[in-house]
């Protein structure tokens, strides 16, 4: 590489670290939005969370059991207008979930394997672990797919979900 | 009479072993009193744990007559002040053999799924406690096998009669390099180390257990474009922990990472004898790759990484911030960043000074000083009296 590429390496790698952390001194509010291809964007605080009818799910995490608590991420989608059950189908089957974190980890789910209609994936959108809140570096919100057999794509600092229908 | 008395004579001579074993209780299991969150260990089946082999063991591990010369025993490396490692860029044998790594911590060893820097294949304490002893490249313990000359020296010492008798029982045989490998691995598996305060902020939920700073360095521990906890992993935050029903796969449990710390020119960019698992495996793609330690208690462990070349944990976080070490001149010149077997995790990345002391004081809140003065895993013989 080229005394310029590194130069251009460099500043491109503070730029996205810059981007990527300063939210970790921020003092923004902790919410969860949903977005994308949705008839109803929304914004969901703690508190909306835990009005939801709720879902725990028990892993085995090295050797223990662990219970995690939260929410279908289908019961978040559907309130949000998403194609699940019935309508998910024809064009809108090809429709996936982009789910991001506050320092801009991202995992992709199709809109199929979230509908309970469709698939038992049970994927959750959690905020607690064995009844307490999630810690510093997992929470407020974090994705588990309790069925994935790794753990890649339990999003932690969980701060959107985007919908993307690829086919209209 | 004659009849009852050479009956009874027999009896004598051909049960004195098993009636000594009849009248001595089974030797008491051990009880780990594990922590939250750190699983049961997996024992091999033909060790299992018990008080009394890890007693014999911890006597073994401190004692210098475990050395061919009696200058050093198990302990001179793995010192409990230290979290169980030297505080040397590289450990010392007993005839002064240089080994060509750092000396690993033993903390936790009963969960570790590859005991050593660099071979895959020893996963087993009693397999390992042998390395030392025999080990000829370089000669650590300095024994030769069968190691006759140790044997009796443990037999004709009434400590070592007591304790293999209690540990496995009073026949003769009990004195074994068997049994010495099995007690000392005994020993070492009950080295558990899990009340650092980031056990206290995790376990008991101390939310003033570690500062605001220690949980900051643990987000970004555990974030983009850091993301440490690839390699750091799980209650151990290290490589491949192993434990009581974990699955095995067909790979084993631990990887090994070549984190661009050297880049030589030629076949091999790491200089030998460290070539990584590639001096196991020979395949090319191996070369320095290196098994992740632990990082509880790591600010005790230093100098750092496999060749101990890193003096301190700034140094370390600078060598990662780089995407792997430059070294301008000498026989180890090369830009470890552009290694072509550098794992895809080891990218660089900026560290501001505030992410630096975050990072920092994270580290520190792995400190477990418990564990370095818990008298279970100190040196239970009394001080060498001074020459008058």
């Amino acid at each position: 590489m080229t005394g310029n590429g590194r130069r251009l390496r460099a500043a491109a790698l503070i730029g996205m670290t810059m981007a990527a952390t300063t939210w970790l001194h921020a003092q923004a509010a902790d919410t969860l939005a949903i977005a994308g291809d949705v008839s109803k964007s929304m914004t969901l605080t703690a508190a909306d969370l835990k009005a939801m009818p709720r879902t725990t799910v028990s892993l085995m995490d090295q050797g223990r059991e662990v219970k995690y608590g939260g929410v279908l991420v289908a019961e978040i989608l559907a309130r949000a207008g998403a194609p699940l059950g019935r309508d998910l189908s024809g064009p809108a089957v090809a429709t996936y979930v982009l789910a991001s974190g506050k320092d801009g980890y991202a995992a992709l789910f199709s809109l199929g394997e979230l509908d309970p209609a469709m698939t038992s994936s049970d994927v959750i959108v959690v905020d607690t672990i064995d009844g307490q809140p999630l810690f510093d570096y997992q929470g407020p919100f974090r994705i588990v797919a309790p069925h994935d057999k790794r753990g890649a794509r339990g999003v932690r600092m969980l701060q959107r979900l985007d919908v993307v229908r690829l086919r209209k | 009479m004659v009849t009852r008395v050479l009956r009874g004579g027999a009896l004598l001579l051909l049960g004195t072993s098993g009636a000594v074993a009849a009248r001595q209780p089974p030797p008491a299991a051990y009880v780990w009193n594990l922590p939250t969150g750190f699983p049961a260990p997996r024992v091999p089946a033909d060790n299992p744990m018990t008080v009394a082999k890890a007693e014999l063991g911890r006597h073994l591990f401190y004692d210098t007559r475990l050395s061919a010369n009696g200058t050093q025993s198990c302990g001179h490396c793995h010192q409990q002040a230290k979290a169980f490692t030297d505080g040397k860029e590289r450990a010392f044998g007993s005839t002064g053999d240089v080994h060509p790594r750092n000396s690993m911590s033993l903390v936790n060893v009963a969960y570790a799924g590859a005991l050593t820097w660099a071979n895959p294949s020893l996963t087993r304490l009693e397999d390992q406690a042998l390395v030392p002893m025999f080990g000829e490249h370089p000669v650590e313990l300095g024994w030769t096998k069968p190691a006759n000359a140790l044997l009796d020296r443990l037999k004709r010492d009434r400590t070592y009669q007591h304790l293999f008798a209690t540990a496995f029982d009073r026949t003769p045989t009990a004195f074994s390099i068997d049994n010495v490998a099995k007690a000392i691995a005994s020993f070492e598996r009950t080295i558990i180390s899990a009340r650092s305060p980031y056990d206290r902020y995790h376990s008991d939920r101390d939310n003033n257990a570690i500062s605001t700073a220690a949980r900051r360095g643990e987000t970004l521990f555990f974030s983009q474009p850091f993301a440490c906890f690839r390699c750091h992993n799980g209650f151990l935050m290290g490589g491949g922990a192993d434990f009581e029903g974990r699955e095995r796969d067909a790979e084993g449990s631990v990887e090994f990472h070549n984190t661009g710390l050297y880049n030589l020119a030629g076949a091999l960019s790491y200089p030998p004898p460290n070539t990584g698992i590639n001096e196991i495996t020979h395949r090319a793609e191996d070369v320095g790759k290196f098994k992740a330690p632990t990082l509880r208690n790591i600010a005790l462990t230093g100098p750092y990484m496999h060749d101990g070349s890193i003096a301190t944990l700034d140094d370390v976080l600078d060598h990662y911030a780089a995407g792997g070490r430059t070294i301008a001149a000498g026989p180890k010149q090369g830009v470890g960043h552009d290694n072509v077997n550098k794992s895809r995790s080891i990218r660089g990345f900026p560290l501001s000074a505030d992410q630096r002391a975050d990072f920092l004081a994270f580290l520190n809140s792995l400190t477990d000083e418990a564990v370095l003065h818990d008298p279970r895993f100190a040196n239970p013989w009394p001080p060498p009296q001074e020459t008058r």
